[in-house]
């Protein structure tokens, strides 16, 4: 006889989890009890198997119904019993006692099937005994554990001591009743509201780790018992504080994870037991639940117990509302779906638990398991007067054990120091430990290097002795012009002939301590020569661009007040009328020869100033900062040791004198033996003539910002360049941008990172091909030279804590010239080395782990004072201008944050508009890469970005928007105005929706496609299908479709689907589908496509399970064939498939040319010949259903739980896959394609192909393999390799879809202009 | 036998949890309506505990009532009812 019951409402959470990931045995909750004494196995026997047998749960069996509801039968027939496994005899009874428990734990249980409950007992010998307890989540929680822990020792007593027992543990029945009641009842519905109104403009969940939480089969632990003493104080503390100890370690806990993740406001989970006051309170059963709990960071001057209070109270109010289901709440909240999280790190404090007493004998009890670990568990665990243990939980994929020891150790101290520090502000509290301070403050710092403490005269004296004869100075005018080269003594003459015409004007005795030369003249000789005279005459140079307005150059001569100026010609009449301009000499009025009789340059006093360069200031008013030889002479020398620089060096000097970067361009050649070649003045400008003076120079090395290498790579003529080195800096470098110069440019790439304020660059970072790291590093500090990541207190971070950078050591500047005021807000005391300063960058940064020696690197996150936020969530400008850089629609594209008319703030993009540009395709590929609130919402193209003088963006210069109106005529017909309100609806858009408006653009997502579908179907009766809707995204096109009574449903299989309406007076491309059969993989092409070509998709015929299997892919390539051949007679026949698609494209190529019809481009996308798969082994059936992952566009590597056939049907269906949503009779076709695909490319030979093939390789992959493109060699009249920087996956996603779009336009174009 | 923990010292330690007057809480109102949380549970259970009236947290929480909690204490101390 058994009982059968509805799914409790408590257990659908876990039922719908451990459906997806069945074969994850983390499902499974268990403990063990060690015991040591005279157990008396029969009682102990008789006791447990009593309370199993009161345990209704633990029989409890699943059952899915064919409507899909889930049914629970508790049966009786064969109760679970305790096992007594005798290992007394074995050699070691521990380890075979583990080695069992090992075993049941991690088997994965399946509830239809299985018994879910299992418990042992191993005799050890010598009284020495493992108790041991399994069970499935889905039947029980801790507390339940608990529950049956307490009736074993109740009951066991009974019959040792002979005490009475208390009552037996309660009825499932109950707790079915009180679920079903709760259901139902008021106080569901006011909890729902009370969650609703809680939640309320909750911040998106961040964690102490960045990252897909979801758990895998196993993860990591980190125990320890705290210290008695720690205890004291914690219960001491909770009555200072007038709370129950358990609310202090939450919220002790609560303000450390706040702390770690640096957000103002973050959530955590805590569990509620739900069972106080009802009949579940003595009913092992599956109840607890889990909660956000919303933590604001501690006031700065608030008193920790307000603190604590908060967060107790907070807690006190919610536990009313416990019993509400956090999955329910998800649902509320719309956060299913995705990876959207209710909460953080969870916390779970558990006093309920105290030690298992049986009579006579000695016990400790130790969890194993309890549930899956999706992030980090902070668990503490025991009464917390006799015994209190942390236990530190985490995903694998998320944490390593490190990061766990780390937490464990910080966590402690943390508390320990909050316990000590009584009512003071939490914020007083430093987080990092002692350990750590001392590594992020001194161990990483440890930089001391002897540098000889001169000049920068001094530095290069020696090789203009050495190198006399060698070139130094290379000049041309024009880019393919003539060219003027100085040797080493030539230059030496020319800059000490000035020298002493400079210190005879300036007329000192000696040397021209601290006086400032005014420098303004164009890429030249002169100006290397007017640099390196003005410091060796003893001055500082003082770099000007004349470009800049009169205005600001008068500011900067009235604060700077130069001595004397060196000036062009031809600017000579303008720059001397600017007031406060000091007397200018032009180079036709220099000496030439040194007159030798004065004998040599008076000695450089290290400590003098060797150039002001002026930065903008946050106020606009330019700052100038003061940079002694000493903190360069540090810089140049790290740099020419670091890289090795020689006398075979040639290094290009294109960045403006009035950009610091300069500065290692002008003096790094001279103390290292190489020769400085100048650009034409705005050669630097034009990425063209960079190549070109690569080549002609043959520059071994030079500097770009970020944003120019970015063009730079793009240019054609630089591809294959080969240099030794390329520094990069001035701006974040990103992992995009590193891969691309990697695959164009063959050199290594380094990231500097440094402010004017502390000698050029600071840190240091060499960006390696296939380093994946985003952000790119800015590395470790250089020498004598300390850099600190710090809180708004100056304390030290740990390791991945967002906090300031801090700079000091020798580089550091003397200050900003005139003015005090700055330099002493900017230049503060260094806390950590007294009588230092250090600087306040402005710059977010943080320490992470490894890099240089495991020493740890520095991230660079942006600025403090750009950081943007837009409804409370941090915002990277930087990021979202990457992503619309990704769409090859733009040339460049700057992104602002502005103020809107209500003093919203709204981000712009400033795209400079590539050939392809589209403005609707612009906003579309945004948002199917970014968040909705990093979507631009509005777009003003320029004919090109304003820069700054240093070539930066000039983010200040850009124009206020006009805001994206909705465009277009408004639907007309009842159709229109019903699809209208349905695309409203669905996209939740306030706006108007115009009858030209494209569903997809506006945000429609495949799974708001399915629904628009079933929604169609509701109202109009029919269901156009998925494909239909693909075709037609624009709301008039459907609504004709609809009105045409577009009647049989096009479910988008259908062996030729049109994936993009172009121009017809372009023949269309065909895509073969890869190995699903489905061709929807190429939309985002298609779409890219769209504005030149139709795009038709060849899917497999037997997609349907009418149609036979087809013979060969030769079969399948002469019925592609016939399809092209209906749709476009003439051709010439443009064919790409990716993978599987590929070798059908050749295959149907080589079909055309027996048939006499031209080909055109025939392209595959990574694919590689059948002899290479006729060896492999067959693929198992779960690596050929995850092909149904890449068909939907995830990478089946990345969800290694997803193993059958229903776990990935319903993950996708959970991830809003229109796949998920297909009836299963079509899904059943997809498997059966991909099933079948592998006997078809084992049994192909392939033909010779009398036409160009070209082949777009997945650079990132094969890198190791046998895999290469060459293997088609045999096989194609020429083959033509492209590489792209993407894993074979990627191939379709949007950044290659951009990138193959543009080859295949290309190279389409060119075709067809031949044939022509 | 004197009790160790009496009905009256139940709802003066009950009312101190709650922060209300002992003379307000009646031997059948709903604890958890009063205020009264799992955390504040524990912490009377520990109390008593240490009073030498060892009560099942498991049991407390089953019945929200003083009336109820009196019951248990009444048993744990040998007290006929």
């Amino acid at each position: 006889m058994s009982e059968v019951y509805p799914l409790l409402e408590t257990q659908e959470g876990l039922w719908f989890a451990q459906r997806l990931d069945a074969m994850n045995p983390l499902f499974n909750t268990g403990q063990l009890v060690h015991i040591q004494g005279a157990l008396n196995m029969a009682l102990f026997e008789q006791a447990v198997n009593q309370t199993l047998l009161e345990a209704e749960a633990l029989h409890l069996q699943f059952r899915e119904k064919d409507n899909g509801e889930v049914e629970q039968l508790a049966t009786r027939s064969d109760p679970v019993k305790l096992e007594l496994i005798d290992l007394s005899q074995v050699s070691d009874p521990d380890q075979a006692a583990r080695n069992a428990i090992d075993h049941y734990t991690y088997s994965p249980d399946d509830p239809t099937a299985d018994t879910l409950a299992v418990e042992q007992l191993f005799v050890l010998g010598g009284d020495r005994y493992i108790w041991y307890r399994r069970v499935h989540h889905l039947l029980i929680d801790g507390y339940g554990m608990t529950l049956l822990n307490n009736r074993v020792s109740e009951l066991y007593r009974e019959l040792v001591e002979e005490k009475p027992a208390g009552s037996p543990l309660g009825s499932y029945a109950s707790v079915v009743a009180d679920d079903a009641n709760y259901r139902q009842s008021s106080q569901r519905g006011k909890a729902a509201e009370f969650w609703q109104q809680y939640m309320a403009g909750v911040p998106e969940v961040v964690s102490l780790a960045n990252g897909r939480a979801v758990s895998v089969s196993r993860f990591h632990r980190q125990s320890q018992l705290l210290p008695a003493v720690l205890l004291n104080s914690l219960r001491q503390r909770a009555d200072s504080a007038g709370l129950p100890w358990p609310d202090l370690v939450t919220a002790l806990t609560a303000a450390y994870c706040q702390r770690f993740i640096g957000e103002e406001e973050i959530v955590v989970g805590v569990p509620y037991m739900g069972r106080m006051g009802n009949d579940s309170a003595r009913v092992p059963a599956m109840i607890m639940n889990v909660l956000p709990l919303r933590i604001h960071e501690p006031l700065p001057e608030q008193g920790a117990d307000a603190f604590f209070k908060t967060v107790a109270r907070d807690m006190f109010r919610a536990r009313r509302h416990g019993r509400y289901r956090s999955e329910q709440l998800r649902r509320d909240l719309g956060l299913l779906g995705g990876h959207r999280r209710l909460h953080g790190p969870l916390i779970n404090v558990m006093p309920f638990e105290k030690p298992v007493r049986l009579s006579g004998v000695e016990t400790e009890l130790e969890i194993l398991s309890t549930g899956p670990v999706d992030d980090m568990t902070f668990t503490f665990r025991g009464d917390g007067e006799s015994r209190l243990l942390l236990e530190i939980d985490a995903n694998p994929n998320l944490y390593s054990e490190a990061d766990l020891q780390a937490h464990q150790r910080r966590l402690l101290s943390f508390i320990e120091a909050c316990l000590q520090a009584g009512d003071a502000p939490l914020s007083s509290l430093p987080l990092a430990t002692q350990e750590e301070q001392q590594k992020w403050i001194r161990s990483v710092n440890q930089t001391e290097q002897a540098v000889p403490d001169v000049s920068l005269p001094a530095l290069m004296a020696n090789c203009f002795a050495r190198y006399a004869d060698r070139p130094a100075l290379t000049f041309a005018a024009e880019v393919g012009g003539t060219v003027q080269t100085l040797s080493y003594a030539e230059l030496e003459q020319r800059t000490r002939a000035l020298a002493q015409q400079l210190q005879q004007q300036l007329q000192t005795d000696g040397a021209g301590k601290d006086q400032l030369v005014l420098v303004s003249l164009p890429r030249s000789l002169e100006l290397v020569i007017a640099l390196l005279a003005v410091v060796r005459a003893g001055a500082a140079y003082l770099p000007i661009d004349p470009a800049h307005p009169d205005e600001r150059i008068a500011r900067i001569v009235g604060s700077a007040k130069p001595c004397l100026a060196l000036i062009a010609e031809d600017q000579r009449a303008r720059l001397t009328a600017v007031s406060g301009m000091p007397e200018a000499l032009a180079p036709r009025q220099w000496q030439h020869s040194p007159d030798e009789s004065q004998g040599s340059l008076p000695e450089v006093d290290p400590a003098n100033l060797a150039y002001v360069i002026y930065t903008s200031g946050s106020t606009g008013e330019p700052k100038g900062v003061m940079i002694e030889h000493r903190a360069i002479v540090n810089r140049l020398e790290w740099m020419r040791t670091q890289y090795a620089f020689n006398e075979r060096d040639r290094v290009l000097q294109k960045t403006p004198a009035t950009f610091d970067v300069s500065v290692w361009e002008f003096f790094l050649p001279f103390i290292s033996g190489a020769e400085l070649v100048v650009a034409p003045p705005e050669a630097h400008k034009n990425p063209a003539d960079i190549a070109a003076l690569i080549r002609r120079f043959n520059i071994s090395t030079l500097h770009f910002v970020p944003s120019m290498l970015n063009v730079f790579v793009a240019e054609p003529s630089a591809h294959g360049l080969a240099v030794q080195r390329v520094f990069c800096s001035g701006e974040e470098l990103t992992q995009g941008l590193c891969e691309r110069f990697h695959q164009t440019v063959s050199a290594e790439l380094h990231n500097l990172y440094g402010p004017t304020e502390a000698a050029v660059d600071v840190s240091y970072w060499q960006a390696k091909p296939g380093d994946r790291r985003q952000p790119v590093p800015i590395g470790a500090p250089v020498w004598n030279t300390r850099l600190y990541v710090l809180d708004e207190q100056l304390r030290a971070l740990p390791a991945g804590v967002t906090g300031e950078l801090y700079l000091a050591g020798r580089q550091l500047a003397r200050g900003y010239l005139g003015r005090d005021d700055l330099t002493e807000e900017r230049f503060i005391p260094d806390p950590f080395v007294s009588g230092e300063r250090m600087y306040k960058t402005g710059d977010l940064a943080r320490w992470v782990e490894g890099g240089v020696a495991e020493d740890g690197v520095v991230e660079y996150l942006g600025r403090s004072d750009h950081q943007v936020k837009i409804r409370g969530l941090r915002i990277e400008l930087g990021e979202i201008e990457t992503v619309l850089m990704a769409s090859g629609l733009v040339e460049q594209v700057g992104v602002l944050v502005q103020e809107g008319s209500a003093g919203q703030k709204l981000i712009v993009a400033y795209p400079v508009p590539a050939e392809s540009y589209d403005e609707t395709k612009l906003l579309a590929f945004a948002r199917s890469r970014l968040p909705d609130y990093m979507v631009p919402v509005a777009l003003v193209t320029l004919p090109s970005l304003p820069v700054t003088s240093n070539g930066k963006l000039d983010r200040r210069a850009l124009p206020q928007p006009e805001m994206i109106s909705p465009q277009g005529r408004a639907p007309i017909g009842e159709t229109e105005i019903k699809l209208a309100a349905l695309f409203s609806a669905l996209l939740k858009l306030e706006d108007e929706i115009s009858a030209e408006s494209d569903f997809f653009a506006l945000g429609g997502d495949s799974l708001l496609a399915v629904q628009l579908m079933q929604r169609i179907q509701v109202q109009f009766g029919m269901d156009p299908g998925l494909g239909a809707l693909f075709e037609n995204p624009v709301l008039a096109e459907l609504a004709s479709l609809i009105d045409a009574g577009h009647r049989e449903t096009d479910n988008g299989l259908q062996p030729v689907i049109r994936l993009a309406q172009g121009n017809d007076n372009h023949v269309p491309l065909f895509v073969v589908h890869p190995a699903g059969g489905i061709a929807w993989c190429y939309r985002q092409l298609a779409a890219l496509m769209s504005d030149e070509r139709s795009v038709y998709g060849l899917q497999a015929p037997s997609l349907d399970q009418g149609q036979p299997l087809p013979e060969s892919i030769d079969a399948l390539a002469m019925t592609y064939v016939d399809h092209m051949l209906a749709i476009c007679p003439d051709g010439p026949y443009h064919i790409m498939g990716w993978s599987v698609g590929g070798i059908i494209a050749q295959a149907m190529a080589v079909r055309l040319k027996q048939l006499g019809k031209p080909t055109g481009v025939i392209a595959m996308l990574d694919s590689y010949p059948s002899e290479c798969w006729r060896a492999e082994a067959e693929p198992t059936a779960e690596e050929a259903l995850g092909a149904l992952l890449a068909i939907a566009g995830f990478i089946p590597e990345d969800y290694p739980e997803l193993k059958t056939r229903e776990h990935i049907v319903e993950f996708l269906r959970q991830s809003g896959s229109p796949l998920g949503a297909l009836p299963p009779v079509v899904l059943d076709g997809v498997i059966r394609v991909v099933l079948d695909v592998n006997r078809l490319v084992r049994g192909h030979y392939h033909q010779f192909l009398d036409a160009d093939l070209l082949h777009v390789c997945a650079a990132l992959d094969h890198q190791d393999s046998e895999l290469h493109p060459d293997l088609w060699k045999d096989y194609a009249r020429q083959l033509d390799v492209v590489n792209v920087p993407f894993l074979h996956g990627q191939l379709t996603g949007p950044e290659a879809s951009a990138q193959v779009a543009d080859i295949l336009l290309t190279r389409m174009k060119a075709v067809e202009q031949t044939t022509d | 036998m004197t009790a160790k923990l009496t009905l009256e010292d139940m709802r003066a330690d009950i009312a101190e949890m709650v922060y209300d007057e002992p003379e307000n809480i009646e031997l059948d109102d709903n604890l958890m309506d009063l205020g009264l949380d799992s955390m504040r549970v524990m912490t009377l259970v520990e109390r008593w505990d240490k009073k030498g009236v060892e009560l099942d947290f498991t049991r407390i929480a089953e019945r929200l009532t003083l009336r109820g909690w009196w019951e248990l204490a009444q048993d744990a101390q040998g007290l006929s009812q």
